[in-house]
């Protein structure tokens, strides 16, 4: 275990109390959860494991402009509201409305390419306004077999395979909250993207947890998702 | 009866010979097996009487023994009304009768049976309120014998939860019909969930017979069974129960601690049908019980049900149960049927091999019993001379088992909540279902189907619907349901002159009851119900609806589609309150620095879902910490957390022309930089929240709305904007800006170490001024408030920075004596200066007028939301004012909601008042009459106890009138 700790740093995920003993490493100009234990965590993450993203660089965008702004950006954009396209670089794109875009950035380059879209973003006449995501949402990933069972004690939407597809993105409310699920599948291991209300994510991740205890879920941390 | 009793297999599916367990019931210790009821394993100790009749105390034994009727109700230590035909017994389990005066087997009130007909139907409603008192009298008996079972008061709440299931095929059943239907969907490639309320697949596969080998049931279940469960399209839901079926196929299933909120494309109820009992005197004695479950107490437990039985039936399947019980060693004394003969005359010559003796054409007219009515001892048999009568001449037999089985109801409760209609078909003496909504079906012997064959070509059948409404394909063809024999006879009720012929066993309702009912006048059968309570109790009219019908329509001269039968509302079982409330989600919102404030020593308070510190110390000293922190404030700098605060970004060339439109104020020609008081009515012109219009730039407002209000005008702005259709985007950034007001006269000195890029000089930062910096690296947009009637600053950052922002504020300022303060704390020291709050100050009526923010309200522009509806009200002499009032330190201080008296008429309420350190006085802020509202005027407030206190009115605010401080 290394020595960081989320306070070393100026930004901070509401959950890093709930991450005590985890080993942290940093993640651009912050850290995230490498591991919660010495064990491997592949095998939990395939099995029913909750990672907090809340660190990783996101931001939005809507307006009738938005589109050309981010094609301008070199991003793919979905061609239909609720889905999300994966970029070559491992960031995302969801469309969430005709004229909203959500951005995920990507572990790969600790999200700075998503950063740095949001720094030099400026309002001008175009109609292309920032939505604040990474400051609004904060953002999970359940990974593992059991992701739609577990989604099905929290929201009436129904998210199996064949029914919620890769790439198709649900604006729903799970455990009473307003939530973002992302199906991303993107490799073998099952996965949804969750973003939730920053505020209300330390009530969320214990309503997850308490949900995916029948499936043997726990926490995990982002280094198994990087191997 | 002793463990000898247990026949050998392959009798007993359910149980586990070499799982011996014991239990006790009432004091008494029992042996079991795995896999045993409660019920089955006292009926293999010789144990029948289980429980007492609600009303006269008469002892009952197992009916149905599949948890269809109210005999075994039992009490556990943290559960009454367990079902201990269908609850497993467990290891040293605790089993008690409830409903018992004394002792189960000496019952103190069965004497109340001999006084029946002094206790006619309804005669409670009738006989208590007379002489006039008297009700008081009889209330505490009533209440003391009503009731079934004990709560423990000290049960500790368990863990259920709920759980959505996603399925193309929900199937409630899984007898053959079930099964098959299932089997057939799911092959053609359906999502099918099945439904069993049991804990075995199969249905009456597992209990019933359908052949007189007694073959083929077994060979079908395990043929069924094993493709069912290796079928990778089937989930089963064993001991689960569909508890109702609501629109849109939405079904609730309980099984054990979860309630699965089931949501099907397309539903098959193949619920079975329900076996009905013959009405005849002493019908509930322990030892009489439906032929199947004598069958089940077989197959299903090995427990054999008795040494000499009789069979009554109308129908054919009590031939082939008095053969199971033959071959399982019961001597059969007579099969008694109902009708001239049976369908299939085979049976007769078969039973007849087997040294049974059958009467045709004949009934029991009344089961016999020795002292004590403990348990069926034999019958009286009478022919039978036409509908309901029978011959003088008896014949008696001993016995110690009378199965009995009029024929079969359709389990009709789902698909009645569906808005299926029963019909009565005279023909064949049973009720049929119609009217199903598309994606409802039904099928097997609910479907008036009973036949195996024609279970499984109905159940075929539906499939094949099912799977055509899914869009899916099958190379099955249509399967053809043969005619079949009748399983009803038409009238198996015979009353008998000395009553005690129940009809409905839970509430002990006798066949003249239910006549008698009608005779009073209540002709329809949902009157009867409610004035017999027939069909109320726990059993919910499974056995009782049939025959009702039947004497009701007998007695009201109709027929019986006519009379139908009574509501069946949901749930189908009785579901517990845990199920209902399931795992709670009550979501709740904490700012950035929740954690620095509980280590500060909070005491948190709810304000709407967040969690907001109120003041920094121990829960008792509140006023103490809250003059401590504002004191601080006044003379050196305090901190408080204001994330909660609701921010909304409004951007865009029609931003200031929005934002002119939804608040009372013009903010057309407001300066970037600056920021402005909004104020906002609805369209009756009542104040509904208010805020700060902060311009950042000519398309940039930032803009405050009230913490629980801030979601409401976020959706109202929406709203508007998608009527106005203006060029403007608006941003919900509540959760994304952490928020602190650094305020006291020494905040400006603690913020210049942490800002280094804005000047905080009161020249380059005036009051109301608005900025965007950093402040300790940080991106910051920075306002000049007064809330607090000190120099303050607002600073709000991205929400990731929070913490950090307020650990470097507190760190900075920890020379200067900085301390956070909490919203109690702020609700003083904005009361001192007058300030509202809306929707403490404000209700749902108050007026712009009524509050003095006249002020707010733009004159000179066309529009906005409400000015129609406040310049109206101007015109109207005004009714209320909020007011100030000031009371002497050590006055009884008025509470929120205190009543302000003009006379002996209520003129308003006290909103808020608070002791002020500073002032050395009570404040407060009370709505009052319009001619109370002079300055040095009493206003008469009625405070706790009916106290009267004299406030004085005074002008607003109570502090810094020259606004000095806050604009320093």
């Amino acid at each position: 275990m290394n020595s960081l700790t989320a306070e070393d740093f100026k930004e901070r995920s509401p959950l890093y109390a709930k991450h005590k003993g985890a080993c942290l490493a940093p993640l651009a100009e912050t850290v995230a959860v490498e591991r919660f234990s010495e064990t491997d965590e592949h095998s939990q993450l395939a099995r029913c494991a909750l990672v907090d993203l809340t660190n990783l660089a996101r931001v939005g965008f809507r307006g009738t402009d938005s589109a050309e702004f981010l094609l301008s950006k070199g991003y793919h954009l979905p061609e239909t509201p609720n889905h999300a396209t994966l970029q070559d670089d491992g960031s995302m794109v969801a469309r969430l409305s005709q004229t909203e875009y959500l951005l995920l950035g990507s572990l790969r380059d600790a999200g700075t390419r998503v950063s740095d879209l949001e720094a030099h973003w400026q309002l001008s006449e175009q109609a292309n306004y920032l939505l604040p995501r990474q400051d609004s949402h904060a953002w999970l990933l359940l990974t593992g077999e059991h992701c739609a069972a577990v989604m099905a004690k929290l929201c009436g939407v129904d998210l199996r395979d064949g029914n919620f597809t890769q790439g198709a993105v649900a604006q729903t409310s799970a455990a009473r909250i307003n939530v973002i699920v992302i199906n991303t599948h993107t490799t073998a291991l099952p996965s949804f993207h969750i973003l939730c209300d920053r505020a209300s994510v330390s009530y969320f991740w214990d309503a997850v947890l308490d949900a995916m205890l029948e499936f043997g879920g726990k926490p995990a941390g982002i280094q198994a998702l990087l191997d | 009866m002793s463990s000898s009793n247990r026949l050998p297999a392959p009798m007993g599916l359910l149980i586990d010979r070499d799982q011996a367990l014991s239990f006790q019931f009432d004091g008494q210790s029992f042996s079991a097996l795995g896999g045993d009821s409660i019920a089955s394993a006292l009926i293999a100790n010789g144990r029948w009487l289980m429980s007492r009749s609600f009303k006269y105390h008469r002892p009952r034994g197992p009916l149905t023994l599949a948890g269809q009727d109210a005999n075994t109700l039992v009490q556990l230590p943290s559960e009454p009304n367990v079902l201990a035909d269908v609850t497993s017994v467990e290891a040293g389990m605790q089993v008690s009768a409830q409903n018992v005066s004394g002792s189960l087997d000496n019952d103190r009130d069965a004497y109340l049976g001999k006084f029946s007909k002094f206790m006619p139907v309804g005669f409670y409603y009738r006989s208590f309120y007379k002489p006039k008192g008297m009700w008081k009298v009889w209330e505490p008996i009533i209440r003391k014998k009503a009731g079934l079972g004990v709560l423990d008061l000290k049960f500790q709440p368990e863990y259920y939860d709920k759980q959505f299931l996603f399925v193309d095929l929900a199937v409630v059943g899984a007898g053959p019909a079930g099964l098959q239907a299932a089997l057939t969907a799911a092959n053609a490639g359906a999502k099918v969930l099945l439904v069993e309320e049991q804990s075995i697949l199969g249905g009456s596969l597992t209990y019933a017979r359908f052949d007189a080998e007694g073959v083929r049931a077994d060979n079908l279940r395990q043929e069924l069974i094993a493709a069912v469960e290796g079928h990778c399209n089937i989930q089963t839901l064993k001991r689960a129960t569909c508890n109702a079926w609501f629109t849109d196929n939405y079904l609730p299933v309980i099984q054990g601690k979860r309630l699965y909120k089931v949501r099907a494309k397309q539903c098959l109820v193949a619920s079975g049908s329900f076996d009905q009992p013959v009405i005849f005197r002493n019908n509930d004695l322990p030892g009489v019980m439906l032929t199947s479950a004598a069958q089940r107490l077989m197959k299903l437990y090995a427990v054999k049900p008795g040494k000499r039985a009789v069979v009554l039936t109308g129908n054919d399947d009590g031939y082939l149960a008095a053969l199971d019980l033959h071959e399982q060693g019961v001597e059969v004394a007579a099969l008694v049927d109902m009708r001239a003969q049976p369908a299939d005359p085979q049976l007769l010559t078969l039973l007849q091999t087997c040294g049974i003796t059958c009467h045709l054409s004949t009934t029991v007219f009344e089961a016999l019993h020795e002292k004590g009515m403990r348990h069926v001892s034999g019958v009286d048999l009478r022919k039978i001379t036409g509908q309901g009568q029978v011959a003088s001449d008896s014949l008696t037999l001993g016995c110690d088992l009378l199965c009995m089985s009029g024929g079969y109801m359709p389990v009709y409760q789902l698909l009645c909540q569906a808005g299926g209609k029963l019909a009565y078909d005279d023909q064949l003496a049973e009720f049929t279902l119609s009217g199903l909504p598309e994606i409802l079906r039904v099928s097997g012997s609910a479907n008036g189907c009973h036949a195996l064959d024609n279970v499984l070509a109905d159940a075929t059948n539906c499939a094949l619907d099912i799977i055509a409404a899914l869009g899916l394909n099958s190379d099955l063809g249509r399967a053809k349901v043969k005619p079949e024999a009748q399983v009803n006879f038409p009238w198996p009720i015979f009353a008998h002159p000395k009553g005690k012929d129940f009809v409905d066993f839970d509430e002990d309702l006798q066949v003249r009851d239910i006549i008698n009912a009608t005779k009073i006048g209540y002709r329809d059968v949902q009157l009867v119900k409610r004035f017999s309570t027939v069909g109320m109790g726990p059993s919910q009219g499974r056995h009782s609806a049939l025959p009702t019908a039947r004497l009701v329509a007998q007695s009201t001269q109709r027929n019986i589609s006519e009379t139908g039968v009574t509501t069946a509302r949901p749930p189908f079982v009785a579901e517990k309150l845990a199920h209902v409330a399931g795992r709670g989600f009550d979501p709740y919102r904490q700012t950035p620095m929740h954690g620095r404030h509980l280590a500060a020593g909070a005491k948190m308070m709810p304000a709407g879902v967040w969690q907001r510190p109120a003041f920094y110390g121990n829960d008792t000293d509140r006023e103490q910490c809250m003059q401590a922190e504002a004191l601080n404030v006044h003379n050196k700098v305090g901190l408080i957390d204001v994330s909660t605060l609701g921010g909304l970004d409004v951007r865009g060339p029609d931003a200031a022309e929005f934002l002119n439109r939804i608040y009372t104020f013009a903010f057309l020609k407001q300066p970037v930089g600056r920021s402005r008081y909004a104020l906002m009515t609805n369209e009756h012109g009542v104040v509904i929240d208010d805020g700060v219009c902060a311009r950042f730039a000519d398309n940039h407002f930032y803009v405050t709305a009230t913490t629980s209000g801030v979601d409401r005008i976020y959706q109202q702005m929406l709203k508007w904007n998608a009527q106005w259709r203006l060029n403007v985007d608006v941003t919900n950034v509540t959760a994304a800006l952490a928020a602190v007001n650094l305020a006291g006269p020494l905040s400006r000195k603690v913020l210049q170490k942490l800002c280094t890029d804005v000047d905080l000089s009161p020249e380059g930062f005036p009051y109301l001024g608005v900025r965007t910096g950093t402040v300790a690296g940080i991106p910051a947009r920075l306002m000049r408030v007064g809330f607090v009637g000190e120099l303050g600053f607002e600073i709000h950052v991205p929400a990731r920075y929070g913490e950090y922002l307020w650990d470097v504020l507190m760190e900075a300022g920890e020379v200067e004596g900085i301390r956070p303060f909490g919203v109690e704390t702020q609700r003083l020291l904005r009361l001192e200066k007058g300030h509202v709050i809306i929707s403490q100050d404000t209700d749902g009526m108050t007026t712009p007028g009524e509050i003095d923010m006249t002020w707010a309200i733009s004159r000179t522009k066309p529009f906005f939301v409400g000015k129609r509806s406040v310049e109206i009200l101007e015109q109207q002499p005004q009714k209320r004012k909020l007011v100030g009032f000031t009371l002497e330190k050590g006055s009884r201080q008025p509470l929120e909601g205190h009543l302000v008296l003009d006379g002996s008429d209520i003129s308003g309420n006290v909103s808020s008042c608070e002791y002020s350190e500073t002032l050395g006085q009570i404040i407060g802020l009370a709505y009052a009459g319009a001619n109370q509202g002079i300055p040095g005027s009493h206003l008469p407030i009625r405070v706790e106890g009916g106290e009267m206190v004299h406030a004085t009115v005074v002008e607003l605010p109570f502090f810094d009138p020259a606004n000095q401080r806050q604009e320093l």
